[in-house]
């Protein structure tokens, strides 16, 4: 017999890059099946592959046997295929009702839509769920978990076939999962294809009958969930270690044992709006110092909290020369911080400014004189931090935006070498690079520690942090759950941030 | 081939240059009267006015704002000189008062657009509303005469046979470019247009950057209006109005986006050229003011579209 739905021998590429290599994936009907991997692992790009997103390389998608070839989202709900991304999307000023038919109305004469019959259905939609939420209510005024009910709903509504989840319960409390879990087995009995990503393993393990796991966009293994231990799949989600190419030896800091204590940077009480709540740590000078956490763990707001970015945001902040939290990008700077931030095009480079405009922007005071900009200054000083970063441009005049991904990265962090930093904060830096400036970014970043600073790479790639940092430390919903001195496992990091135990000493 | 050579700066200019050439030879060609110093010099005299409003406007809208108030601080700015002066104040004392309200005005704008977030085209359409209605309010909508002969000069002197509003014209232009080429206020403007959040991330104060930029767009609608003021001799309180479109209309044509981020006051003094001389140029041919409306409006368009073609050019 045909699964419902299968994927074999998928290929994607973005530019250079290959996020899938010849993944294979099915689900039968009436299963649920996880789908698990690191970040960049190529989970999301193959979903989006299934749900019509984006368009396979080459590969073969069958749904019921018969060969899936779409071109939209909408072919693909056509055919029974419903994913429901990570972020809610819903439209939160029409009413549940016109959120489930949204695009297809039952009508009664053809231009005229047939509302009793579309509240008719939806109710049962909703009841058939266990979802007690009136049909004319808006959409905002509902929590964000029973949006994703109806969100739900709106698929079975739509006759999904396969239902593919991405993080469903990243904005839901535990009795909300428990119902939404219930619901999906609910669906499992009628006969659905589930599709189930999740960081947390223990969900995975109580839901699913079993599991596939995609490394480096390959697959890396499939086990039942009855017969496998979390660390097993663990294992195979970090992989052999690759580690000795991509990541520079730590150093050896003969300077920091005979100085205990040289701290950089001491917080206490860090909190950011509930995404970052009451969290201690420093960092000593030398060394780099590693927070990870998965998608919606905190992280997003740890390193800008720490940079000022989010207004004062430590209890205690001690730093040399600044006693106190900065308010601003500005104090932070001013401070002798530097902050790399995730988002490079959003948040990072400046598209119609020039390499060298770019790298000299957060300290143009220093090739002032007088009133003016000495250009030639800027162009030494650009031209320097190319050769130290391996920035590859024609020329320091080139526009930010005609970069590479990976030299736009080198750039924003070059940006920050001209001045007096004491302390890096590097946000996934190495995102959307390919693996040749990843290992020359690494390097760069252990040269800078070794020469005094100190860092805080803050990222979502256990990998990462397991290869590049001297200590760490997890963050879980926002609280520090565990703390890690090197050698730091990937599959320890991973471990403490799905929740499963407070593993590593202090 | 074309679209990339099209997403240069410089080229910009260049289509601008040879577009300002061909209208100078096509109105000589047709006009008698039109290649001559005396009519140079009256076409810039006439267009000093505008310019010195679109050549501050520019790196506002580099820096991601808008003012489309500043026409309307023109005119209220010469009803303040007017009526002080009536008032037995001295036109000096109006003008001096008509610079402070108009940067008080300007920096208003700039507060409410980046301290509330609120955008700045309806900001300023309303506070261009409010200062329009004042200005009639004041006047009962009349024109007033100010003749003051230790004030019209301002409008009307001749320094070396060059008119001095169009000096002070020229002077605006210069400074600005030597501020936004090579002062670090200057790139501050365009990385605050270009990227506002990573400029802000990069220590920029984005809003501080911007309500100062408000306020000298304030300031250049308040000076606008003394030198027309000076100029007429009277006071008219919508004789500014109607030439926000026109400022705006320089700026685009000049290859700065409305977007923020790009374009150059250089830009600006060649589109107030063309513009100036379309003006000039048709009038002298007896085309009527309504149908240089017309004109305008295509010019435009046009330029609207050069500036989407070169943004995809760019991108590409």
């Amino acid at each position: 017999m045909d699964a419902l739905l299968s994927a074999t021998g998928v290929w994607k590429r973005f530019g250079g890059v290959a996020a899938l290599r010849g993944a294979d994936f099915s689900a039968p009907s009436g299963e649920i099946v996880g789908l698990l991997g690191a970040n960049g692992a190529g989970k999301s790009t193959l979903v989006k592959i299934i749900s019509g997103a984006l368009a396979a390389d080459a590969g073969d998608i069958r749904i019921n046997g018969r060969h899936a070839r779409w071109s939209s989202p909408r072919d693909a709900i056509a055919a029974g295929v419903r994913m429901l991304p990570q972020e809610i999307s819903v439209f939160p000023d029409l009413s549940v009702t016109e959120n489930i038919f949204a695009g297809r109305f039952p009508r009664r004469r053809m231009p005229l839509i047939d509302r009793r019959a579309a509240e008719r259905q939806c109710r049962a939609a909703l009841d058939e769920l266990g979802l007690d939420v009136p049909p004319g209510a808006p959409m905002r005024r509902l929590r964000a978990s029973e949006q994703r009910l109806v969100e739900i709903a709106r698929a079975v509504a739509g006759e999904a076939r396969v239902l593919i989840l991405d993080e469903p319960t990243a904005s839901l409390t535990t009795a909300e999962s428990e119902r939404l879990f219930a619901i999906l087995a609910g669906l499992r009995e009628r006969g659905a294809g589930i599709v189930y990503i999740s960081h947390y393993l223990d969900e995975v393990f109580e839901i699913c009958r079993r599991v596939q796991v995609l490394r480096d966009g390959e697959n890396a293994g499939a086990f039942e969930t009855a017969a496998a231990s979390q660390d097993q799949v663990l294992a195979a989600m970090v992989g052999a270690k690759r580690v000795g190419a991509l990541y520079p030896p730590r150093a050896r800091k003969p300077k920091l044992e005979s100085e205990p204590g040289q701290a950089v940077l001491e917080v206490r009480g860090l909190s950011a709006g509930g995404e970052v709540v009451d969290a201690d740590f420093s960092v000593r000078a030398g060394e780099i110092v590693g927070v990870f956490g998965l998608l919606g763990s905190g992280i997003a707001a740890f390193g800008r909290a720490v940079f000022g970015a989010l207004g004062p945001r430590a209890r205690e902040f001690k730093m040399p020369g600044c006693a106190a939290s900065p308010r601003t990008p500005q104090e932070g700077l001013k401070a002798g911080i530097g902050l790399v931030a995730a988002e490079r095009k959003r948040e990072g480079i400046l598209p119609d400014l020039s390499l060298r405009e770019n790298v000299t922007l957060p300290f143009l005071r220093k090739y002032t004189a007088g009133l003016a900009v000495s250009t030639r200054r800027e162009r030494e000083s650009t031209r320097r931090a190319m050769a130290a970063l391996g920035i590859r441009a024609p020329s320091t005049e080139q526009a930010a935006k005609n970069l590479s991904g990976g030299n736009q990265q080198k750039m924003c962090i070059a940006r920050w070498l001209s001045g007096d930093i004491q302390l890096l904060v590097l946000e996934e830096p190495t995102r959307g690079v390919d693996v040749g400036a990843r290992g020359e970014i690494y390097a760069k970043l252990r040269a800078l520690t070794d020469g005094g600073m100190a860092a805080l790479l803050v990222s979502s790639d256990a990998e990462e942090v397991a290869g590049l940092a001297d200590r760490a430390i997890a963050l879980v919903r926002g609280r520090v759950a565990a703390r890690f001195e090197a050698p730091v496992e990937a599959a320890e990091l991973l471990r403490a941030a799905a929740g499963l135990a407070d593993k590593g000493a202090a | 081939m074309m679209r990339a050579w099209l997403g240069k700066a410089w080229a910009g200019h260049a289509v601008l240059g040879v577009f300002f050439a061909l209208l100078l030879a096509l109105f000589s060609a047709l006009s008698p009267w039109f290649w001559s110093f005396e009519n140079m010099v009256s076409m810039g005299a006439n267009m000093a006015f505008i310019g010195i409003m679109a050549a501050v406007g520019t790196p506002l809208i580099v820096a991601g704002g808008l003012d489309l108030s500043v026409a309307a601080v023109a005119g209220l700015s010469g009803v303040i000189v007017t009526l002080m002066h009536e008032g037995g104040m001295g036109a000096w004392a109006g003008v001096a008062a008509a610079l402070v309200f108009g940067m008080s005005a300007g920096a208003g704008n700039g507060l409410l657009a980046t301290g509330l977030r609120l955008n700045p085209l309806i900001v300023t359409l309303g506070t261009m509303s409010i200062i329009t209605g004042i200005s009639l309010v004041l006047t009962d909508g009349l024109t007033r005469p100010l003749s003051a002969d230790n004030f019209n000069w301002v409008g009307n002197s001749r320094p070396l046979g060059i008119p001095f509003p169009l000096i002070l014209m020229l002077a605006l232009f210069f400074i600005l470019w030597l501020v936004e080429a090579f002062t670090p206020f200057g790139r501050h403007i365009y990385a605050a247009g270009g990227n506002p959040d990573a400029a802000r991330l990069l220590g920029v104060r984005v809003k501080r950057v911007q309500i100062i930029l408000y306020a000298l767009s304030g300031l250049s609608g308040a000076l606008a209006g003394v030198v027309l003021a000076a100029m007429l001799g009277a006071a008219a309180p919508d004789a500014a109005g109607r030439h926000l479109l026109t400022i705006i209309t320089a700026i685009i044509l000049g290859g700065t986006s409305l977007f923020g981020g790009r374009g150059g006051v250089w830009g600006t003094l060649l589109a107030v050229l063309i513009l100036g001389a379309l003006n000039n140029g048709l009038t002298l041919l007896n085309v009527s003011s309504f149908w240089q409306d017309v004109i305008r409006g295509i010019v435009l368009l046009c330029a609207v579209a050069l500036d989407q073609v070169r943004t995809r050019a760019a991108e590409a």
